[in-house]
């Protein structure tokens, strides 16, 4: 028998998410797919080579796709990982007897939403070899993929606490579930989207663009604005510019507007503070005796 | 130990506890006895901290319910009429997650998960999954789990329905061990053979309402009370009225639309003794028959269930 040294909810979930097959598969399925993208795309690059011989981008090059594709696994992940964990209680009717214990409500919705956080750790964690790869060929520092990890915690934290919100206010499993992947989605596309039709709308208006905040939800956009300068040079105006051409918009105006803080930054502040939000109104929500408890149900 | 006064329970336009108010000491089983529906789920939902009552209080040890959730949580082992139990783990896992969830140290969860399998014949099963047991030892392991954290008072919501008899016996048999343990247990039911005999207690809920409640020799006594016999005469109802007064020494309530009510707490063999006397004096009878009064109609309600 193993003893709840830990949060019994954690140490719960470790044991459960542990046991059970599902795990390994996911694991192995992640890595190789991570795997199979970096090989592709080293045969594409050798074929070129032969012609034009070796080029030193290759490793950044991999470092930029290998991040974009893990962010993606990352996001993919999280919604099927949180998006279950309040209503799944609930229809194994159990959520009744957690609440009825000592544990609180925040004590609950935190350590839930931080086992599946370990897991998706878990998961980038096992992906540092692939990532080794990207060594191998040299161009990319430590303390790059180190900022890389960070912004892969906070989107996991900010579509953890998106899929613990939705599980809370939905009864059923899978309607949290496609909710969650709707709201991922906007983040990674919709956002962009209208950020650039924003752009385009304002740009009569005013002499002096700005990139619309939402875009700064976009933990792509994040993630673009760390990438190495000579891997691929990235602004967000530009970014954003070309979804707008895209659109058949005209585009944002060409002068560059000087921004207070880099784009990361302000996605740390807007996601984590959306993610802490969401975290409150579940707990409240949550919580049996309180004056908004959702669960205030009709009882059989 | 626990004390309810006034309890309300609203969804929108349906009530489902109305002004409730009852009492049980400390030690006592109390049956909680109502048809389905009644509302008793909805009261063990409230004292269990799980459920924010519209209004009217209730006081568990001397402190109320909603006050301090976390401490009722401590005093209180609440066992839903459902499972609820994690099929990926083993018993003693699943006891020890909740040990734990009640903020029981490590080395004490050991022990006490070791006496309380024990307690419910389950130890030849501890590194079994939860999902492989039977009904009744999950029944059984459930009780087990409420039981973890050495709650004073314990609320058990139809802990014996869904069991074959067997089950229901073993059961029951843990609920007088854990009377002689000194513990306070209310117990539901929409039975009422099932309770009458372990209950000290009983409460009768129907509609919300507490129909009655006290000790299980004062609500039996005062079911028998509350029948009448109701006398219908096509005339000579003055007549009739005398020959149950004098010959039989009735006290006739009533004598409205010709019919004659009076109490009666007799058998049939009474029953039949009145009828001939009328019979003798030449009174015109055209119906006779026993009326049953409110709390009689929840008792038959609740009797019925044995057959259902």
């Amino acid at each position: 028998m193993k003893a709840f040294v830990v949060n019994p909810i954690l140490g719960k979930e470790f044991i459960s998410r542990m046991r059970s097959w599902k795990s390994p598969l996911v694991v192995s399925l992640y890595l190789g797919v991570l795997g199979l993208i970096c090989l592709g795309y080293y045969w594409m690059n050798e074929k070129q080579m032969y012609y034009s011989g070796f080029t030193p981008d290759i490793g950044p090059q991999i470092y930029v796709i290998l991040t974009v594709f893990q962010l993606m696994l990352v996001s993919f992940v999280t919604p099927a990982l949180t998006a279950g964990v309040i209503n799944g209680e609930r229809e194994r009717q159990t959520l009744d007897l957690l609440l009825c214990t000592r544990l609180s409500a925040a004590s609950i919705v935190l350590n839930k939403l931080l086992a599946s956080i370990s897991y998706i750790l878990l998961l980038i964690l096992a992906s540092l070899p692939v990532f080794s790869l990207v060594y191998f060929f040299g161009g990319v520092l430590l303390s790059e993929i180190a900022w890389v990890f960070l912004i892969y915690l906070v989107t996991a934290v900010t579509f953890g606490a998106i899929g613990i919100f939705c599980s809370t206010i939905f009864r059923r499993t899978q309607v949290s579930m496609v909710v969650s992947y709707i709201i991922v989605f906007f983040f990674l596309a919709g956002t962009l989207a209208l950020a650039a039709f924003l752009g385009t709308v304002n740009m009569g208006n005013s002499s002096q663009p700005t990139v619309p905040w939402i875009a700064y939800m976009n933990p792509l956009v994040a993630l673009f604005s760390i990438f190495p300068s000579y891997g691929m040079h990235f602004s967000i105006s530009n970014f954003i510019q070309r979804i707008s051409y895209g659109m058949g918009g005209g585009g944002i105006a060409q002068s560059i507007p000087t921004e207070a803080l880099a784009p990361w930054q302000y996605n740390f502040i807007l996601d984590g503070s959306l993610a802490v939000i969401l975290l409150l109104i579940t707990i409240i929500l949550l919580d049996p005796v309180g004056r908004f408890a959702r669960f205030r149900r009709k009882s059989k | 130990m626990l004390q309810v006064e006034g309890l309300s329970k609203k969804y929108g336009k349906l009530t489902a506890v109305d002004e409730l108010s009852f009492k049980v000491d400390e030690g006592a089983i109390f049956g909680f006895i109502g048809p389905n529906g009644a509302g008793k789920t909805t009261t063990f939902k409230i004292l269990a901290t799980l459920l924010r009552p519209s209004s009217g209080k209730a006081w568990i040890d001397g402190e109320e319910v909603i006050s301090d959730p976390r401490r009722i949580r401590q005093l209180v082992g609440y066992m839903p009429d459902f499972f609820g139990v994690y099929d990926d783990l083993k018993v003693d896992e699943y006891l020890d997650f909740y040990g734990a969830s009640y903020g029981i140290p490590s080395a004490r969860r050991k022990k006490t998960i070791d006496e309380l399998l024990e307690l419910v014949d389950l130890s030849h099963k501890r590194e079994a999954y939860v999902d492989s047991l039977s009904r009744g030892m999950k029944q059984r392991l459930c009780l087990t789990r409420c039981l973890i954290h050495d709650p004073r008072l314990l609320i058990l919501d139809e802990p014996a329905s869904g069991l074959d008899p067997r089950a229901r016996l073993e059961v029951k048999e843990i609920l007088k061990e854990l009377k002689s343990m000194g513990k306070t247990i209310i117990v539901s039911s929409h039975i009422l053979s099932e309770m009458a005999e372990i209950c000290t207690h009983m409460g009768i809920i129907e509609a919300g309402q507490m129909v009655v409640s006290g000790t299980v020799e004062e609500i039996m006594q005062r079911t028998r009370e509350g029948q009448s016999l109701e006398i219908k005469v096509m005339e000579k109802t003055a007549e009739a009225e005398a020959v149950l007064r004098d010959e039989m020494n009735m006290n006739v309530l009533n004598t409205a639309d010709r019919i004659l009510e009076l109490p009666f707490s007799g058998d049939e063999q009474e029953m039949n003794r009145i009828l001939t006397a009328l019979m003798q004096a030449e009174i015109p009878v055209v119906s006779f028959s026993l009326s049953r009064s409110k709390l009689e109609d929840v008792f038959m309600q609740i009797t019925r269930g044995v057959v259902q």
